[in-house]
């Protein structure tokens, strides 16, 4: 058998088939009972699609503002923190200095001679 | 296809994608031999075929809005059809490969043809690895050339005339040794 011969004979058994009947039925039935719950398609015409992607865009630069401001303000609320640490021990010390003060001289004045004995 | 009849498939694709049931019906009527084949010699398994099919024609439900015409569409259903049959026998490599369901041979018997002859064809045929059964059948059954073939399967055309080539001299040569093999 030739080659032509041969290639002619697989032509003619695969020769395309149709599906059974009421096929198209089949397939519009599996569609109404699968679409409904994926109905949600994606925007076709070009300008609805630049629209989005501006608008994606758009977000992720107001998220990235968003983000830097609460970097930011994290770091003031830190330094306030720091700073009204360094008050409180700055009072803190102060106090202390004080008590010290006042426990030393107490002695002092107990030990002095009184003048009325 | 003429003219009339490209812009008529043009006309059903724009009257589909705007919601219009009958027109999609009738884009469904027009090509679901053309899928249902290349599924079914696939596969070569008739319910395994319907579902590939149905699959198929559900995707381009999907799809309509990307399609600009009627040889995109054929060009579409033609890769759809085969990537899906492939990426199932890839994922359930224990399908049938055997002789077809006896109904779908009586179906497609040529009435001048061999019966017998075109029978043990399409059982070999789909008995090749199913890269290779894809080739043969986008050359034998669609009528593609390898370069259409290459496109359709996104492989390199010389893969494509090597695998037609290799499997053409299978074929054969199981053809002549079962011939040899009958008393």
């Amino acid at each position: 058998m030739s080659d032509h011969d041969f290639e002619r004979q697989l032509r003619a058994a695969l020769k395309p088939v149709n599906p059974g009947a009421d096929f198209t039925a089949r397939v519009l039935t599996r569609i109404a009972a699968e679409e409904p719950a994926r109905r949600v398609r994606m925007p076709r015409s070009p300008a609805m699609a630049g629209w989005l992607g501006f608008g994606l865009a758009a977000s992720v630069v107001v998220a990235a503002l968003l983000a830097h401001q609460w970097q930011v303000r994290r770091i003031e609320q830190g330094r306030e923190a720091r700073r009204q640490l360094i008050e409180a021990l700055r009072v803190t010390d102060e106090k202390l200095d004080l008590a010290y003060r006042v426990v030393n001289a107490q002695p002092h004045a107990a030990t002095s001679p009184n003048p009325g004995a | 296809m003429s003219g009339d009849e490209a812009c008529a498939s043009g006309a059903l694709l724009v009257r589909a994608n705007a919601g219009d049931t009958a027109a999609f019906a009738t884009l469904v009527r027009t090509h679901q031999r053309l899928v249902h084949s290349l599924a079914l010699r696939m596969l070569a398994d008739r319910q395994q075929a319907e579902d590939l099919a149905q699959e198929v024609f559900l995707q381009l439900y999907r799809s309509l809005g990307s399609l600009e015409s009627e040889e995109h569409l054929k060009f579409w259903l033609r890769r759809v059809t085969m990537h899906r049959a492939i990426d199932r026998l890839r994922r359930e490599p224990k399908l049938p490969v055997a002789p077809l369901a006896e109904a779908e041979i009586v179906a497609s018997e040529s009435v001048d043809g061999d019966p017998l002859l075109e029978r043990r064809l399409r059982a070999l045929v789909a008995e090749l690895p199913p890269a290779a059964r894809a080739v043969v059948l986008l050359r034998y059954q669609e009528d593609l050339d390898p370069l259409e073939i290459a496109q359709t399967l996104r492989m390199p055309v010389n893969t494509v005339k090597s695998r037609l080539k290799r499997s053409l001299a299978e074929l054969r040569e199981r053809m002549t040794a079962a011939a040899g093999a009958v008393p």
